[in-house]
């Protein structure tokens, strides 16, 4: 296998749907301990959760973001995605270049769609008088969030819809990656989006693999990632030097997660010409899932020895499951705006699911 | 900031769990002869629907193939994927205790994952709301557990990502696998895909009104899809690899283009699947006189049709090579149908021969003259350079080029 150290990628711009409300600005707020998450569902969610500590987006008006037409059969999830792509666009420029548009692509997390559509497609069988509107049928199949965020963009690269759990939002920025470095798109909205529906929601409280100090989140977070040839004088956020997956089922007892986790990690670091030391800041993946934070801890401490500085962004947000790797992201992004924390260079980013799958990228903070 | 490919990257195994064939030769064998899958639907009762009619696999024993996994752990789609993974490795008489040591993933595309676990679970939803749930159907539900059960069953430590690109999905993973191992980013790769027949993908397909009884491609009669299911896999290995080690090798895999309609979720867009196919042609290196075969997306909806082959004059002019659709036996496998395709494809260069329309009776005039849609059963054929089409909701479209090995 290949160790070369490949060019990074520049990441131009980000925008967040969150608890913390919509955009970088909040999220950072948020982090800083000046404002308190949400955790009031919308009206018609709020008697149907389970009893469970829950992070909840505000209501955010989609239309205050894309206007009112066309949609009112959208769901909640495409709306997040659609209000998460309108912010990362605003921060990146470029919004009024239409040939840029037409060679941007999506690459987007997640892992099952949206939940909430298909159970309403599925009720529409059990409770006929309910009444179905046909045209909602899209939101039930798994890529309509990416493809609605082309459709409202006219985004005409290549469009991925990357399920891997946990670390969905790490595959598909490892996607958007592979997909700028071969021309399939000059650039590319990244991320994740997670969407806490009560039935959703009901499914994390029975699965049985919860702590008993679960909190639960979602949002969306979207990176635009671009070939750092075309990005002129606009601002660079970061630099992604690299993302890396694997795959350690935890019943093939010959690699641990944990130790998978620290093959990966160590892999990502060579393609990436570093080293442990380098590493200044770890954004940590593992929320309210058994062992899930001591496999982390160990796999981290295998790879890097010491750790350096922690960030874990559910801690404020919640579990954003298929978006995390996103969230995380954008919470060292929050945290390095406005040239705080200067010291710090590269960031790592870290994702582990309960099958084995880990994920991890890594950020670097431009020279000034 | 695109790169020179460092390595070729050939397919030396194919898996296929399908209603026509488990295993690579009988699936083959029935495309050849013009077989159908299409039955009564089985899995659920259709009775409540104007169109019964589904692509099942009848007679699947994922006990009979599996090593591994346990089936009752997986989902039907699950089942399906590792299964077809398994078979490819066979098929690829790859040591699998190498492919257990290299840096070996997979990708596996799908449109609903595990629809019938999805829907045993919402139907509980319906009627008692969550109370009821288990960890057994919650826990395998999700639909990453796809590409999870490929290297689970394989016992793979490197990447395992299901592409959620619907019903060109397949051939995401296929390019993306293709990426991985000409790079050197893998040593080997499994791309493909799998999705179950289930009842809400009937319904939901029914209630956008294309549900047929019977696929015609290119026929007249068109009038929309059949649902199916199945798995596929390929194994992909560099080029010097399977030479030193003395494998066969099906085909070459020369590149593949992807794009989107950015229009609307649902109505194909003639302009964008054009300008696909011309970046399948650039990135694979070939030129449009080159393709000798198109292995169709060719749902057997009216609109998806027609942009199909207005997309392929605009690109050939009058020099449209010859356009088969697999579905018209199949029925749609969704997220398998561009990998199905992509395995007919590599035994259409190795044998030599054009997969069938079968179910065509009257080609469409409005599709205009001078294309062979290949109707009935197979034709000899020297093929040298084919490209696969599949394009899905979303107007997430991807296409693939195969050349033959000589």
């Amino acid at each position: 296998m290949t160790t070369s150290v490949l060019d990074p990628v520049a990441i131009t711009g980000c925008g967040v749907v969150s608890p913390a409300g919509a955009g970088l600005a909040a999220l950072r707020a948020l982090l800083d301990g000046e404002t308190k998450p949400n955790e009031t569902p919308p009206a018609e969610d709020a008697e149907v959760l389970p009893p469970l500590a829950v992070r909840i987006v505000p209501d955010i008006r989609l239309a205050d973001y894309v206007g009112r037409k066309g949609t009112r059969r959208l769901d909640r999830m495409i709306g997040f995605g659609l209000i998460a792509t309108r912010l990362a666009l605003d921060t990146a420029g470029g919004a009024d270049d239409d040939a840029l548009r037409a060679r941007t692509g999506v690459a987007l997390g997640t892992t099952t769609g949206s939940v909430r559509s298909v159970y309403e497609l599925a009720d529409s069988i059990f409770n006929p008088e309910v009444g179905y509107v046909p045209s909602r049928f899209p939101n039930s199949v798994m890529n309509s969030c990416a493809g609605q965020i082309a459709v409202w963009n006219a985004f005409q690269g290549v469009n991925s819809t990357l399920a891997n759990g946990h670390a969905s939002s790490v595959s598909a920025l490892r996607y958007a990656r592979n997909a700028i470095r071969f021309g399939h798109a000059s650039r590319v909205f990244v991320g994740g989006v997670e969407e806490l529906s009560p039935q959703v929601a009901w499914g994390w409280h029975k699965s049985g693999t919860l702590t008993q100090d679960a909190v639960l989140g979602e949002g969306c977070a979207m990176l635009v990632a671009e070939d750092p040839a075309q990005v002129g004088d606009r601002q660079v956020l970061a630099e992604l030097l690299g993302a890396e997956v694997g795959y350690f089922d935890p019943r093939n007892r010959r690699v641990t997660p944990a130790r998978g986790l620290a093959q990966t990690v160590t892999r990502l670091l060579e393609r990436s010409g570093l080293t442990a030391g380098d590493v200044d800041l770890v954004s940590l993946g593992a929320a309210g899932q058994h062992g899930a934070r001591t496999v982390e801890e160990y796999g981290l401490r295998l790879a890097l020895g010491e750790l350096p500085t922690s960030l874990r962004v559910s801690d404020a947000l919640g579990d954003c499951y298929s978006a995390s790797g996103a969230m995380q992201a954008a919470a060292v992004l929050a945290r390095w705006s406005d040239g705080s924390h200067p010291a710090e260079r590269h960031a790592l980013v870290t994702s582990l699911g309960a099958d084995g799958s880990v994920g991890c990228f890594l950020l670097r903070r431009p020279t000034a | 900031m695109s790169e020179p490919n460092s390595r070729r990257v050939v397919v030396t195994g194919l898996g296929v769990v399908s209603s026509i064939g488990i295993g690579v030769e009988p699936f083959t064998e029935s495309i050849k002869a013009g077989r159908s899958g299409i039955s009564p639907i089985s899995s659920f009762d259709a009775s409540g629907y104007a169109k019964r009619n589904a692509g099942e696999v009848k007679d699947f024993d994922p006990g009979a193939i599996l090593e591994r996994l346990d089936p009752e752990a997986w989902g039907r789609s699950g089942q399906f994927a590792a299964s077809a993974a398994r078979l490819a490795v066979r098929d690829a008489h790859i040591d699998p205790d190498l492919l257990r040591a290299s840096n070996a993933g997979s990708a596996m595309g799908t449109a609903s994952g595990e629809p019938r676990v999805m829907y045993g679970i919402a139907e509980q939803w319906s009627r008692s709301g969550g109370e009821e749930f288990g960890p057994g159907p919650v826990g395998t539900a999700p639909a990453n557990r796809l590409a999870g059960a490929v290297n689970s069953e394989l016992g793979l430590t490197g990447e395992a990502v299901t592409f959620g690109t619907a019903c060109s999905a397949s051939n995401y993973t296929l390019g993306y696998g293709y990426d991985l191992v000409r790079t050197g980013e893998a040593d080997f790769f499994l791309a493909g895909g799998a999705d179950s027949v289930s009842r809400y993908t009937h319904l939901g397909f029914s209630l956008i009104g294309i549900i047929s009884e019977i696929l015609r491609p290119f026929d007249s009669n068109r009038s929309g899809i059949v649902t199916a299911e199945g798995g596929v896999c390929i194994f992909l290995e560099p080029l010097e690899h399977a030479v030193a080690r003395g494998a066969r090798i099906y085909a070459e895999v020369l590149g593949y283009g992807v794009n989107c309609d950015a229009k609307h979720m649902t109505q194909p867009d003639v302009a964008t699947i054009t300008s696909c196919m011309q970046s399948a042609h650039t990135a694979a290196g070939v030129k449009a006189q080159e393709i000798d075969y198109i292995c169709a997306h060719g749902t057997g909806t009216p609109a998806s049709d027609a942009a199909e082959v207005a997309a392929a004059r605009a690109v050939f002019g009058d020099d449209v090579p010859p356009i088969s659709s697999i579905k018209s036996m199949l029925g749609h496998t969704m997220g398998a149908a561009s990998g199905l395709g992509s395995v007919i494809c590599c035994k259409a260069l190795e044998e030599g021969f054009l997969p069938p329309t079968a179910t065509l009776d009257e080609s469409d005039p409005e599709l205009g003259p001078g294309i062979d849609f290949v109707p009935g059963v197979a034709k000899p054929a020297n093929l040298n350079i084919v490209e696969n089409h599949g394009f899905a909701f979303g107007g997430n479209n991807a296409i693939t080029i195969f050349g033959r090995v000589k």
